[in-house]
């Protein structure tokens, strides 16, 4: 077995003229978690889906358990799991009838299928709730039977797309205890995410826009690279500030954290001034300025404040310039 | 194989736990067997008919017997006047008037020519053209009983016969096409609903990750839905036979092959609408659309006889034209395979047709 689950070499899908996945390119080994973020819209679907061997690739490609996902999409379809952002099992059903007909679709019976339940309902903590209807259960059970259907034929490589959306903290813990052990055992787990927490807790993330990969590497690579680069302020009052500290030169980007602001700065030194200026000029009372390190939510909003910059002035800070000048 | 048993396994357990479906699929048939065995009787008898019998005669009241022994007319009232008898007509109390003037015994006997007069209502034309066509038969077999009119040899005995429903009971011509109207509403719309509750409900998302095969969803999904379409096939027919006393002159082996080709078009219409609609409410209007005209158009109640040539010709794109000569011929007429293949051919033909272009659109649905 190749030590790499799942890769991808420039796989890209346009739909007629818009493009929703551009030329993207990663590789994923065996045990690993892959965080996959983006915004809604980014991509992330359509990449799952193609990896899935339920969409073809415009251009590019990919493997996935060392199956091609354009020419051996069927293959690819018996070696990996799936778990839908939308619960997708049968809510008439109850939880055993769900896991016994996907058991069969799989290729499992009889014994070796019972035996099969017996295991997933343990490992995902479902055994009291064997005959409840998947619709009865709570959102957090229900999201744990989907983990439990997905693994029942051992695949080495999961999907899951926003596996925790609308979970409450208990349960999304629950999940990724869940997801943590799978990885354990050598299952490759590909998971996007809208929580930057959670993006924390994965091996390697990658920052998806507009169809592009915009930034990959392991979570703390990418915080290291922000490093000196975050100046937290606390000051009054708050969104004048926010306002005023982004059009200054040398911040990349202001992020607001209750009572003070994260800058995205490339000079530090120079910044802190021109922030002072700023302040006194504007009647904003600064308490502390200080650097500190960046979190995954800096990366986040630096590389997301980046591709604003890059592709189009909004209108109103061109209007802030203008007026300022 | 094993996937296609898994699906129709699952489709089975949904269709146990699904009421609204459960309920379509008992009450449905029952209703209508209830409607059209009991409710619908277009047997025109017992017309409710007033006397106005001015002779008061030996003969006057045996001819008021032979109406009456037909049973085609009941006498309600005998009336005093014939001003009462209009006001019945006019309030619906009558549907039929007989008139009998005085003297009009005395008349026969002289051989003077008597008259005799019948108002029918003519309002609902099927009573009507019944209560005229018998009153006429009523008096001319009077006539020939009281030798009224000398025995003589016509020159052509005319001597009419009704084959296959000699008492021309309406049951006899409604029950078996009841098989074909039910099939047509209730099968298409579970298996449409069906299939586009997996779409609605996301289910279909989990399904294409997994190595199952277009066609071996469909088969899954459709198998449970013969079944059911073959016991409601096969209660509709008992029940006619059981309960409403219709012979069954043909083979019962070919009428189930042939409920069977009937009931892969109708599947298969179901099949095509679920590839249409996005919803299960979609789906229904979407059968109901095709589901009424072949009611009104395929022969069921009107004939299509009497239809303008236009419109007769678009009964020839209905399957049910054709379910329904070939379901009354075997139960009726006692007919086999080859006396009907003039019928066999164009539903096969529709069933091959409606699968075939429904599963590609399925399939290609599906990715």
């Amino acid at each position: 077995m190749p030590d790499i689950a799942i890769s991808a070499d420039k796989l890209t899908r346009k739909f007629g003229k818009f493009t929703a996945v551009d030329e993207i390119s990663f590789a994923i080994p065996y045990g690993a978690i892959f965080g996959f973020l983006g915004a809604n819209g980014a991509g992330k679907s359509t990449t799952i889906r193609m990896l899935c061997g339920i969409l073809a690739p415009t251009s590019g490609g990919g493997q996935v358990g060392g199956f091609d996902v354009e020419t051996q999409p069927e293959q690819i379809k018996t070696v990996i799991g799936y778990v839908s952002q939308r619960f997708s099992l049968y809510s008439d059903l109850n939880v055993v009838e769900n896991l016994n007909f996907y058991g069969r679709i799989y290729g499992l019976e009889g014994a070796a299928l019972l035996g099969r339940i017996k295991e997933v309902l343990e490992l995902t903590g479902l055994d009291p709730f064997q005959r409840r209807l998947a619709g009865d259960l709570s959102g957090g059970m229900k999201q744990k039977l989907a983990v439990a259907n997905a693994i029942l034929h051992r695949p080495k490589i999961i999907f899951l797309d926003e596996p925790t959306a609308g979970l409450d903290p208990l349960s999304r813990r629950a999940i990724w205890e869940l997801l943590y052990q799978l990885a354990e055992g050598g299952t490759s787990l590909f998971v996007t995410t809208h929580y930057m927490e959670e993006a924390e807790r994965c091996n390697n993330i990658a920052f998806i826009s507009q169809g592009k990969i915009l930034k990959i590497g392991r979570p703390s690579d990418l915080k290291e690279a922000l490093q000196g680069q975050i100046l937290e302020v606390t000051c009054r009052p708050l969104m004048k500030a926010s306002h005023f500290f982004s059009s200054l030169e040398g911040v990349a980007g202001v992020t607001v954290y209750g009572t003070t602001l994260n800058l995205n700065v490339t000079d530090r030194q120079a910044v802190e001034e021109r922030v002072r200026a700023a302040a006194d000029k504007e009647g904003i009372e600064i308490a502390v300025i200080k650097s500190i390190p960046a979190s995954l939510e800096d990366v986040f909003s630096d590389l997301s404040q980046g591709i604003k910059r890059g592709n189009f002035n909004p209108p109103a800070a061109e209007q802030e310039r203008g007026n300022r000048a | 194989m094993r996937n296609i048993k898994a699906i129709a396994f699952k489709e089975f357990i949904h269709i146990l736990r699904d009421r609204r479906t459960l309920m379509l699929i008992v009450i449905m048939p029952i209703m209508q067997l209830m409607i059209y065995g009991y409710g619908i009787n277009t047997d025109v008898k017992h017309l409710s008919t007033y006397v106005y019998d001015q002779d008061r005669t030996y003969l006057s009241r045996r001819l008021v017997d032979a109406f009456t022994q037909s049973q085609y007319f009941t006498v309600k009232v005998n009336a005093n006047s014939i001003r009462q008898c209009y006001t019945a007509l006019d309030k619906g109390m009558a549907k039929a008037v007989l008139v009998i003037p005085p003297n009009f015994a005395g008349d026969l006997l002289k051989k003077k020519g008597a008259q005799l007069q019948m108002i029918i209502d003519g309002t609902d034309n099927t009573p009507a053209s019944v209560a005229l066509n018998s009153s006429q038969a009523i008096v001319n077999a009077f006539m020939q009983d009281e030798h009224l009119i000398p025995v003589q040899v016509l020159p052509i005995d005319f001597r009419p016969r009704l084959w296959y429903n000699p008492d021309l009971k309406s049951t006899y011509f409604m029950l078996p096409g009841l098989v074909g109207l039910v099939l047509q509403f209730l099968v298409p719309m579970i298996t449409a609903s069906a299939i586009v509750r997996e779409k609605e409900r996301g289910n279909i998302e989990q399904l294409l990750v997994t190595p199952i095969k277009p066609y071996e969803l469909i088969l899954g999904k459709i198998l449970p839905y013969i079944a059911i379409g073959v016991i409601i096939a096969a209660s509709i027919i008992t029940v006619m036979h059981v309960l409403f006393a219709v012979p069954i002159h043909g083979s019962v082996v070919t009428l189930f092959v042939m409920t069977l080709i009937f009931l892969i078009v109708c599947l298969g219409i179901g099949l095509w609408a679920s590839t249409v609609a996005d919803n299960q409410q979609q789906a229904s209007q979407i059968v109901m659309f095709f589901a009424m005209p072949s009611i009104l158009l395929s022969g069921f109640i009107f004939p299509r006889e009497a239809m303008p040539l236009w419109v007769h010709h678009i009964g020839y794109f209905i399957p049910m034209t054709y379910f329904l000569i070939i379901v009354r011929g075997i139960i009726l007429k006692g007919l086999g395979f080859f006396d009907l293949i003039g019928q066999v051919w164009p539903l096969l033909l529709m069933a091959v047709l409606v699968l075939v272009f429904s599963i590609r659109r399925f399939s290609k649905r599906m990715t």
